[in-house]
């Protein structure tokens, strides 16, 4: 004998496949969202369709859109000589969370990782090149600051540095706010390779 | 420094065990599978944060049980500290004096300990992966930034042996050259990562090699001279050379291996293929040294061990024999014990007191392991 009805058993295996979420807390979002209204669960469906369906990658940058270019590939009042190259969508909001940066986007998708078959050719570099002849005259790689981070930085460095442009890549060091005593061993001697001359 | 108090609550085999500890001495009779090693292994992993034996955390909890418990009372030069470690299914959680700690790994550093266990009489003898990782791990200890680094470095490599074995397959099916370009970005990282790591184990090697040459002189009474030196894989390497010249040869040597790299599909130099070459009066005793002689060595290193954590923390670490003492013969036995008299906090594991003879009048505890019991003897 099953303990749920099937249509139930079904809706706690496909939440459950969400990240972060666990057969418990699956269970318990299942039954929250029978309790709710007939109207709130249409809702709750319709945003999940139509977000998957409207939502496609911008043909410029690769970032998240509901048309065909994103709103910062559109927007004049970006600085459209600096492009700034995250892994992933998500590092885009982080970046634009600091309001410091007004350049432009480039989302690979992903980074190189041999080891999960990732090549550059499984990543979204290669549609950077032809954005670069316009008035682009620097390229930030902002990848994660891991070793898989670190090899589509130097990917990038090699592929672009001979077509004239300027790659730097972001720095990685102490939190600034934080008191030095409380920073771990690694973050410090991290930021002590990259101090520089004041 | 050395351990007050040890409270275990649901860890392995026992249910509740706790332990008021000597200062000096603390011997643990009892027989094979009673919970000896798993005291031991409870103290390490305050230590090191990871078990000796096993990387499943869950298997550290006893098995009628969802939580463990490890609490240390320690005593240190510069006053008191309270260690506690709370094991529920993989997860593991650590507090000092209360307060949790951010990272399991923060533990590191606090409580120091040397290991010697019967596997290390097999230190000398065996192959080169077991003495990579004894010089790791004491680095490790003393130094948490270079446990990040050998982490790095294994991943990184992990990543190029990937890439190296689809340029093999890429090879073998178009019978061609394939592009090495990919190569050349993991090697600027393995280079960066292992020249690092050279330096650092260079510059411990260097003090290593005076402490087990003293502590060879002392188990062997002046008979024999043990001589260390870190035997790179790298051709054209030597200890002189400085950060940017060792990585200058790095790359060299992976730009000459290329083909054999890509032919076998894996990385075949850099420090992950290093080893310690071990002399005693000019005769590789890795090779061709005696049982007894592998052993005096493997001795030697471990209090090598000892007193190198000494000059770099100022203090002694918790020395723990794990039923080692009784593989020793009896002029070892009588030295190990001068060495360990009155300054350095041992705990002892064995099966049954026969070889303890020598001991002093209230330098020791005697404690019995009965099925995850532990008494001590009045």
């Amino acid at each position: 004998m099953e303990a749920y009805p099937r249509p139930m058993g079904k809706l706690i295996g496909e939440l459950s496949k969400l990240p972060g979420i666990g057969p418990k807390t699956a269970r318990r979002l299942a039954f929250y969202i029978l309790g709710q209204s007939t109207g709130e669960v249409k809702n709750l469906a319709e945003a999940l369709t139509e977000a998957k369906e409207k939502i496609h990658y911008c043909s410029i940058c690769n970032h998240l859109t509901a048309e065909t270019t994103c709103s910062f590939c559109r927007s004049p009042e970006r600085d459209q000589d600096v492009v700034c190259v995250v892994e992933s969508p998500k590092d885009v909001v982080a970046m634009e969370k600091t309001g410091e940066y007004r350049g432009l986007y480039h989302v690979l998708h992903g980074a190189i990782s041999p080891m999960d078959g990732i090549g550059p050719d499984q990543i979204k570099i290669r549609n950077l090149l032809p954005r670069l002849k316009d008035e682009i005259e620097e390229v930030i790689v902002a990848t994660d600051p891991n070793a898989e981070g670190d090899a589509t930085a130097m990917y990038m460095a090699k592929l672009l540095k001979p077509l004239g442009v300027k790659v730097t890549r972001i720095a990685h060091g102490l939190p600034v706010g934080g008191d030095l005593e409380y920073a771990d061993e690694v973050t410090l001697s991290k930021a002590l390779e990259g101090r520089r001359e004041i | 420094m050395y351990l007050e108090k040890v409270l275990c609550r649901n860890f392995r085999n026992f249910n509740e065990v706790l332990l008021n500890l000597h200062p000096n001495l603390n011997i643990f009779i009892g027989a094979n599978g009673q919970g000896k090693t798993n005291l031991l292994e409870a103290i390490y992993l305050m230590a090191t944060a990871d078990s000796h034996r096993t990387s499943v955390t869950s298997e550290l909890i006893n098995w009628e049980q969802k939580k463990a418990l490890i609490q240390l009372k320690l005593e240190k030069r510069n006053g008191d500290l309270k260690l506690a470690c709370k094991l529920s299914g993989s997860q593991k959680e650590v507090e000092i004096n209360d307060n949790p700690l951010r990272k399991v790994n923060e533990l590191l550093g606090y409580l120091n300990v040397v290991l010697f266990s019967p596997e290390d009489l097999k230190l000398v003898k065996e192959g080169p992966a077991n003495r990579r990782k004894f010089i790791d791990l004491e680095i490790s200890q003393v130094n948490p930034y270079y446990h990040h680094l050998s982490g790095k470095y294994d991943h990184i490599l992990k990543q190029r042996n990937n890439l190296l074995k689809n340029l093999r397959e890429k090879r073998f099916k178009s019978g061609k050259n394939t592009d090495i370009s990919m190569l050349e970005i993991w090697d600027e990282q393995l280079i960066e990562i292992g020249t690092k790591i050279i330096k650092k184990r260079i510059e411990v090697i260097k003090k290593l090699k005076i402490l087990a040459r003293l502590a060879q002189r002392q188990i062997t009474n002046g008979q024999e001279n043990l001589q260390i030196e870190y035997e790179s894989s790298l051709d054209g390497f030597n200890e002189k050379l400085k950060e940017n010249e060792t990585a200058v040869i790095f790359k060299q040597n992976l730009v000459n291996n290329r083909d054999k790299e890509i032919k076998r599909g894996y990385t075949v130099v850099g420090p992950h293929r290093a080893d310690l070459m071990l002399k005693i009066n000019k005769m590789d005793v890795r090779k061709f040294g005696s049982q007894g002689q592998q052993r005096t060595v493997a001795l030697a290193l471990k209090l090598a061990e000892l007193e190198f954590m000494k000059s770099e923390t100022g203090e002694y670490p918790v020395l723990l024999l794990d039923d080692v003492f009784s593989e020793l013969d009896s002029s070892r036995r009588k030295t190990l014990l001068q060495i360990i008299a009155d300054k350095i906090q041992t705990i002892i594991t064995t099966t049954d007191m026969e070889n303890m003879e020598g001991l002093r009048n209230n330098s020791y505890k005697i404690y019995h392991v009965n099925q995850g019991r532990i008494t001590e003897r009045g």
